[in-house]
C-alpha cells in the first residue's frame, strides 16, 4: 500500500520532514498512516495537499487515550482515489496543535468538535466555540475521565446562551 | 385564518352567543368583528355585547362558548425532534387521522396553542424550544410525547439531553411510551381537551 506507483504515497515527504514523520504504517485501504511532530503540522498539511494532491480534508478525529491525547485527520486525493491518515500524539496536560483551517478550510466543524468532546485546542482556529454542545457547557464528555451524572448534577444554564 | 384558537371561529361563535341575547338588534357589529385579528376579537365582542347585556351574564355566555372552540380546534406545532416524530406523522396520515378532532399542525408557532414536545430534547436545542414556547400566543398547552421529553428516555443520564421537558416549559400532559402508539397520543389529546374542559379556560 505505501507508496504506491500512483504518486500519491507519502514516502516522499520523508526527504522534506527527515525529523519530523515519526513514520508511516500500512493501513488497510488507505494510502497508509502517517505519524508525525504536532511541531510541524502546517508545513506538513501543506505539503501533502500541495505535492501529493490530498485536496480533501474528510474528517478530523480526536481520541484520548488517558496518557495522550491523539487527533488524526484523513485526507481524500481525487486523483489517486484514496485516504491518507495523519496522526499525531499530543501531551494529555494541554493537548494542542496548529489547526488545519488554513489549508483546508473544512477542518473548521471538524475541530470545533474535536475541542469541545476530548479537549484538543487547535491554534489559530478562526472560530473556536461549541459546536454539537450548548456554549458554556463545563465537561468533555468524550474523555475517559468523564463520568455519567446524574441528571440534576448537570446544570446547564440555558437562558444564559 | 389565525389559529389563536379560542377565536378561531369568529363567524359561527357570536352567532350563537347573539341569539341568546335579547335578539333586537340585527347583528351588524359582528361583520366587522369578523375582519379584526383574532386577539382584538374577544375584547370587540365583549364591547359589542356590553350594551345589551351584564358582566356575568357575558362570562356565562362568552366563556363556554369559547373554551368550547378552542378545545376543539387545537392547533399543535409542526415540529419534529426525534424518532417519536415518526409516530407524530403517523397520527396525522390517513389511518388514524388526527384531523377529525381538530388538531391540524401548523408550521408557524404564532399560529399554534399546543407545544407537542415529540422527541428527545438535548441542551442544545433546548433555548430553542423555550423561544418556540414563548412565540406562541395565549392561552397554550404542552404535551409531552413520549419518553424522553418525560423524563429524558433512555439517554436520562446522557451528557447531553434534558432529563424532562417539564425542567423548560410547563407540560399539561405526558404521554408514556418509546415511542408511544398514534393512539396515544390521540388519547392525549383528548385528555387535553377535557383538561381545558375542566378548568374553563
Ligand atoms: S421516547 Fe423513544 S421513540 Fe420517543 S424520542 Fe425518545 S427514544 Fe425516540
Amino acid at each position: 500500500m505505501t507508496g504506491a506507483a500512483s504518486g500519491v504515497g507519502p514516502d516522499r515527504l520523508l526527504a522534506r520532514f527527515p525529523q519530523g514523520i515519526l513514520g508511516i504504517d500500512p493501513f488497510p485501504g488507505t494510502a497508509g498512516r502517517l505519524r508525525f511532530d504536532p511541531a510541524i503540522a502546517l508545513e506538513l498539511f501543506r505539503e501533502v495537499r500541495d505535492t501529493l494532491g490530498y485536496t480533501h480534508l474528510a474528517m478530523v478525529a480526536g481520541i484520548d487515550w488517558v496518557q495522550t491525547r491523539e487527533v488524526l485527520y484523513a485526507v481524500w486525493s481525487d486523483a489517486g482515489r484514496r485516504y491518507l491518515l495523519l496522526s499525531a500524539q499530543l501531551p494529555a496536560d494541554h493537548p494542542h496543535i496548529e489547526s488545519a483551517t488554513a489549508v483546508w478550510p473544512s477542518a473548521n466543524w471538524h475541530e470545533r468538535e474535536a475541542w469541545e468532546l476530548v479537549d484538543i485546542s487547535f491554534d489559530h482556529h478562526p472560530d473556536l466555540r461549541n459546536l454539537l454542545l450548548p456554549t458554556g457547557y463545563q465537561f468533555h464528555p468524550l474523555l475517559r475521565s468523564f463520568k455519567l451524572h446524574e441528571p440534576e448534577e448537570l446544570e446547564v444554564k440555558v437562558r444564559d446562551v | 385564518m389565525g389559529g389563536v384558537t379560542t377565536a378561531s371561529s369568529p363567524a359561527g361563535v357570536p352567532a350563537a352567543a347573539a341569539a341568546t341575547g335579547p335578539a333586537t338588534e340585527p347583528a351588524v357589529p359582528f361583520l366587522e368583528i369578523e375582519t379584526l385579528r383574532a386577539r382584538e376579537f374577544i375584547p370587540a365582542a365583549k364591547e359589542a355585547l356590553a350594551s345589551r347585556i351584564s358582566e356575568e351574564a357575558q362570562d356565562r355566555l362568552l366563556r363556554p362558548v369559547f373554551n368550547w372552540a378552542g378545545r376543539n380546534s387545537l392547533f399543535p406545532l409542526h415540529w419534529g425532534l426525534a424518532c417519536c416524530a415518526i409516530e407524530f406523522a403517523a397520527a396525522f396520515g390517513a389511518r388514524w387521522d388526527a384531523e377529525r378532532f381538530g388538531v391540524v399542525p401548523r408550521s408557524s408557532p404564532r399560529q399554534c396553542d399546543l407545544l407537542i414536545v415529540n422527541g428527545t430534547v438535548t441542551w442544545k436545542v433546548a433555548h430553542k424550544l423555550i423561544t418556540l414556547y414563548e412565540q406562541m400566543p395565549e392561552p397554550k398547552w404542552v404535551i409531552a410525547m413520549g419518553n424522553c421529553a418525560t423524563g429524558g428516555g433512555p439517554f436520562r443520564t446522557a451528557y447531553s439531553v434534558v432529563p424532562g421537558v417539564d425542567k423548560l416549559v410547563p407540560v399539561d400532559v405526558y404521554i408514556a411510551g418509546c415511542p408511544p402508539r398514534p393512539e396515544a397520543m390521540l388519547d392525549g389529546i383528548l385528555k387535553l381537551e377535557t383538561l381545558i374542559k375542566e378548568r374553563g379556560e
